[in-house]
């Protein structure tokens, strides 16, 4: 008896650590999306300022029907209790050939992965790191990935301040970050309501308990 | 869990905003940008015309569409239609408060974190009403 409540306490705790780490993780990640998100503004308006405002604003942007070239693979995760969405982000997939890059863009994204789970890649102004995992993650080569870049950029002229490029970047780092922060919000709400199902079991059977003990106090005066 | 509903599998889904021009702008040049054949958008610009009738149809259209995973929308937005974002509750599409220029991200304000922050002490939570 003593044991099985040993290990029910263990399971417990383990399901609280996670949960903690979770709203851990979305905490630091909403932080680094902070910084890379004011580091892209600042570029941005670097950008407005050496270039013109009248070339770069939001009237210039291109409301011809098109495709997005940046998207994401929604997939789900079947925990014990849940089912959790997984987010996939894939980045400048053009519509020509997006299905075949799907499975070589896993593969390759899965081996990635593997490695920017370790705390040395959470540093994420490595701009040849960005560009690698586009392209681990698409299966798309670096060519076609500066081809679909240009494009995005060529709606603000043919000739664009570096800054520009420098955001676009930033932005495509934030872009990543916060699909990390939807995986963990995922997983976050999945250990809450694991917990909050704990937490509503032991009541129930507190309940039960009381009510027997009242009737034998009663019996017992 | 018996009766939780199954989450469509979806290969090219899209990414909605609702935030500023240059927030909007920026994640426009990282390729989210889609048009459809009607000109109907991924994106809603805010700027201090835009009305709160406009941001809740916006939301309300983009939480209901098949073709979008995640919704960004700019913290202070949502706090504009706090008790929209609040009682959204499914996993997809997830929606996502982000900081902005003039307003940084408050987690005290983050819909999600409101649901999950009872399980914590009472002190941190009291410490979070100062």
């Amino acid at each position: 008896m003593e044991k099985e409540e040993d290990g029910e306490t263990k399971v417990e705790d383990e399901k609280v650590m996670e949960f903690l780490d979770s709203v851990d993780t979305y905490l630091f990640l909403f932080d680094s999306l902070s910084s890379t998100l004011r580091q892209g503004w600042l570029e941005f308006a670097s950008a407005r300022h050496s270039m013109g405002v009248s070339r770069v604003n939001g009237a210039l942007l291109d409301l011809k029907s098109h495709s997005a070239a940046t998207s994401l693979q929604v997939t789900q995760v079947d925990d014990s209790v849940e089912r959790q969405p997984h987010f996939i982000l894939h980045k400048w997939i053009s519509s020509d050939n997006g299905q075949d890059c799907y499975k070589e863009g896993k593969f390759r994204e899965d081996k990635l992965c593997m490695k920017i789970d370790t705390p040395q890649l959470r540093n994420r102004s490595n701009a040849l790191l960005s560009e690698e995992k586009a392209s681990a993650r698409n299966g798309a080569p670096l060519d076609q990935i500066q081809k679909e870049r240009s494009k995005s950029l060529s709606v603000f002229g043919t000739l664009v301040s570096p800054k520009l490029r420098a955001a676009q970047l930033s932005f495509e780092t934030a872009l990543e970050t916060l699909v990390e922060i939807a995986n963990m919000r995922s997983k976050m709400l999945s250990s809450f309501d694991q917990l909050h199902n704990e937490l509503k079991a032991p009541t129930d059977h507190k309940l039960k308990f009381s009510s027997g003990g009242a009737v034998g106090n009663e019996v017992n005066p | 869990m018996a009766g939780r509903a199954q989450i469509a599998t979806k290969n090219s889904a899209l990414i909605a905003m609702i935030a500023d021009e240059d927030t909007v702008t920026g994640f426009l040049l990282a390729g989210v940008g889609n048009v459809d054949v009607r000109r109907k958008t991924n994106y809603l610009i805010v700027d201090s015309k835009t009305t709160v009738k406009a941001i809740e149809d916006a939301f309300k259209e983009f939480t209901t569409k098949d073709d979008i995973a995640i919704v960004l929308i700019s913290q202070y937005v949502a706090n504009m239609i706090r008790f929209l974002v609040d009682g959204y509750n499914k996993p997809v599409p997830a929606i996502l408060e982000i900081p902005s220029k003039d307003h940084p991200y408050d987690p005290a304000h983050d819909s999600v974190l409101s649901r999950v922050k009872y399980l914590f002490s009472a002190e941190s939570v009291a410490s979070g009403r100062r």
